[in-house]
């Protein structure tokens, strides 16, 4: 169906893909860094049991990870021009790429809401009584207490998602983004080198997936400076994330387990 | 805006269709990725030499790259491995004869062989040690400890993780259409090409799914009680 | 001093406590005693709001609040007339000792930086901890980080010092240590009420006693008067309970 394999052509198209890795990682960044506040504002209502809106947070995170990220992106890009057409907003000659990178931010968005509630949850219930016992307000003991210790907590887990949703990237080739995949997918067609092509295609995923497992690693360790020697006490806590929060542990190429790891 | 909420339905309709296609898919893929997942699982355990090293770069390399990445490869890399194969034995089979769905079906099998492979070590390793040294003061043989102790056990701690894997494969199967596979998402395309109504198409795909889900959950939230009878009890 | 009066508190149709008053002077170092389950502890979670009471007012220092309809920043006001330590100590786990103790005087008192480690560092002398500032929680014994934690509760200056069973998560060769920096602070007349297990260590310390049981207190005096002549038979029978012998141990 191709040209004959040539292995010389995997360094030759690794060169062609390289510059296009940009496009890859600017929707990667975007959508986490967007995701991230989304996550926030949907977990805040879970977090403090707010009555109606609790509901309204349910929703969202049972049909962004209830439905695949393919149909999502088809969804939003055919959806949301029709429905601002209703406020008269004309997004007809928006770039694809937004509509690329609102999708992803609003699906990493419900995980990432998975994420802070459950680290949050796994900060020990004493930790916010001592704040208060030092005359500490509720926002004090959020932001200068829970949070810092909930991050490293969650950091495990974010680094999953931000590395499930850098794999999630190759579909945006779907909507015509010229990303990694999608000029892989020019390439492989006009060369015939198909199998070369996606060799090094995988290989780039392949490093920038692994060098972001290990930096998140480092991260970690940094956040974690204050448990020296790791105690049972977090490796339970850990433990407990992991088990409370299946979806986190989750699976398939749009979410990756990496929890069990060591 | 003029949402088409009779063009949704028949959409709705026309892509039941292709449910049998999505689910072939996810079941195929779980079924052989269990046993991959386990064989792999068992192998890095166990640390056997040779091959422990091999699965795991398997499993690093299948977790590091898209799902999507792997059916590419298996795609075009396969034919050309398969027709070497079978013309250096002189056979007379050639890939052209492998159905576009068997691609799908091997591919995902990989991919959710890998990542079976963390749901069944972690189940495994969630099995209290003193379990299998009580099996073994009974007079067990190893294998029987697996089989009538361990395992058990080790599946209803995965359970959660498994019901992952199977949405995970489930919503995975959306990719089969890059190879000419008409699940659902290829089939919303083709329903929607003759009218452009792609939001409608895609909206009745998003809820087919989202029941599809759904579905699973409350079957894994069934298993679960039916499974962890014996972890009853405790401080709750 | 700090006046309780009529607290109540329930759990679902469960009241544990059925209307506490009680009156705690000025330098007064109270000891509550009393079996499990008595509302001993849910008491002292009242005091500091952690335990949010069904009825009741409570006086620190002139400030009085309503239980009944608290307002956000009464509560808070509340909280910063007292300080509390805890039975699993809760020091923070990812600040250092120093930055534990610190943490109050910077956030809540606003003290700048150079005065709230000077302070901190002489608590954590007081305390004997000197050489462990930069310490974190982990690398902690269980007896030092409790006293981290009686330091970070000196360091707000409080009326009131609440300590919840303070020495019942630690190893028994580590109890000595925590029960004698609050010996030491007890002596400098700071307001202190202590839930205990520990008998010999309220009797020697305290001068005040409460005994709590059924959600009420059941008698209450000075320590020679409620260990050695208790009136009531419910007293009577928990010291009989406990100190067999006259010994006293649990």
């Amino acid at each position: 169906m191709g040209e004959p394999f040539d292995i010389s052509y995997v360094f030759e198209y690794l060169v062609k893909l390289l510059p296009t890795l940009k496009i890859t990682l600017l929707i990667v960044v975007s959508s986490i860094v967007i995701g991230l506040g989304v996550g926030f504002i949907v977990a805040l209502p879970q977090l403090y049991k707010i009555p109606i809106l609790r509901r309204f947070s349910q929703v969202y995170l049972s049909f962004f990870r209830g439905t695949p990220i393919l149909i999502q992106l088809f969804l939003f890009y055919y959806g949301l021009p029709e429905i601002l057409k209703l406020v008269n907003l004309d997004v007809a000659k928006v770039p694809a790429i937004y509509f690329v990178i609102l999708t992803y931010a609003l699906h990493s968005g419900a995980y990432m809401a998975e994420m802070i509630r459950a680290a949050v949850g796994a900060v020990d219930r004493g930790q916010v009584e001592a704040a208060y016992s030092v005359g500490m307000n509720g926002f004090q003991a959020f932001t200068r207490i829970v949070l810092p210790q909930a991050m490293a907590i969650a950091i495990p887990v974010f680094a999953n998602l931000v590395i499930a949703n850098l794999k999630d990237t190759s579909l945006a080739f779907s909507l015509g983004i010229m990303e990694m995949t999608g000029k892989s997918q020019t390439l492989a067609v006009m060369s015939r080198h198909f199998v070369e092509t996606y060799i090094s295609l995988a290989i780039i995923y392949f490093v920038i997936s692994f060098g972001l497992e290990k930096l998140f690693h480092l991260l970690e360790r940094k956040l974690l400076k204050h448990e020296r020697r790791i105690t049972t006490d977090v490796k339970e806590q850990l433990v407990k994330l992991g088990k409370t929060k299946r979806s986190l542990l989750g699976f398939g190429y749009s979410r990756g387990g990496r929890e069990n790891e060591a | 805006m003029k949402l088409d909420f009779a063009f949704i339905w028949t959409a709705f309709l026309q892509l039941l269709t292709a449910v049998p296609t999505a689910l072939a898919i996810t079941v195929v893929s779980v079924s052989c990725g269990l046993l991959i997942g386990t064989t792999v699982a068992i192998i890095r355990l166990y640390k056997i030499p040779v091959l422990h090293p091999i699965a795991a770069s398997y499993v690093t390399f299948i977790r590091g790259t898209p799902m999507l990445t792997h059916l590419l490869l298996i795609y075009f890399g396969l034919p050309i491995i398969v027709d070497g194969i079978s013309e250096a034995l002189g056979l007379s089979f050639r890939s052209v004869s492998i159905p576009m769905i068997g691609f799908a079906y091997i591919s995902f099998s990989i991919t959710a062989g890998a990542y079976m492979s963390e749901v069944v070590r972690s189940g495994l390793l969630a099995v209290n040690r003193g379990q299998i040294e009580a099996a073994y003061s009974i007079g067990m043989t190893t294998s029987q400890a697996m089989r009538r102790i361990i395992l058990p056990q080790a599946f209803s701690a995965s359970l959660p993780n498994l019901s992952n894997s199977v949405i995970g494969m489930l919503h995975g199967s959306t990719l089969a259409f890059t190879v000419s596979v008409v699940d659902i998402n290829a089939k919303a395309q083709i329903v929607a090409s003759t009218n452009w109504k792609f939001f409608e198409a895609y909206l009745a795909a998003a809820l087919i799914f989202w029941g599809l889900t759904f579905i699973i959950e409350r079957l894994t939230a069934l298993a679960e009680k039916r499974f962890n009878l014996y972890n009853r009890g405790g401080v709750s | 001093m700090i006046k309780l009066t009529q607290i109540k508190k329930s759990f679902g149709r469960n009241e544990v406590l059925k209307g506490i008053d009680l009156t705690v002077k000025k330098g007064e170092v109270v000891a509550i005693l009393g079996p499990s389950g008595s509302g001993k502890t849910t008491l002292l979670r009242c005091i500091n709001y952690l335990e949010k009471p069904s009825d009741g007012q409570i006086t620190i220092d002139e400030f009085t609040v309503n239980y009944k309809r608290p307002d956000k920043k009464d509560i808070h006001t509340l909280r910063q007339k007292s300080a509390m330590v805890f039975q699993q100590y809760n020091l923070f786990k990812h600040k250092t000792a120093l930055e534990n103790v610190m943490e109050g005087l910077l956030i809540v008192k606003k003290l700048p930086k150079e005065k709230a480690r000077q302070i901190s560092v002489e608590l954590l002398d007081k305390v004997g901890l000197g050489n462990k500032l930069d310490a974190y929680p982990s690398e902690l014994s269980g007896g030092q980080q409790q006293r981290v934690g009686i330091a970070r509760a000196l360091a707000l200056n409080p009326e009131v010092i609440l300590f919840d069973e303070p020495t019942s998560a630690l190893d028994p060769e580590l109890v000595g240590e925590v029960l004698g920096v609050i010996r030491k602070i007890a002596k400098e007349g700071i307001t202190m009420i202590i839930v205990t297990h520990e008998m010999s260590f309220a009797q020697d310390v305290a001068n005040h006693v409460v005994f709590m049981d059924g959600g009420v207190i059941v008698e209450e005096g000075n320590p020679s008067q409620i260990f050695n002549n208790p009136k009531e038979e419910r007293t009577k029978q928990f010291f009989k309970r406990i100190t067999p012998d006259g010994v006293y141990s649990i």
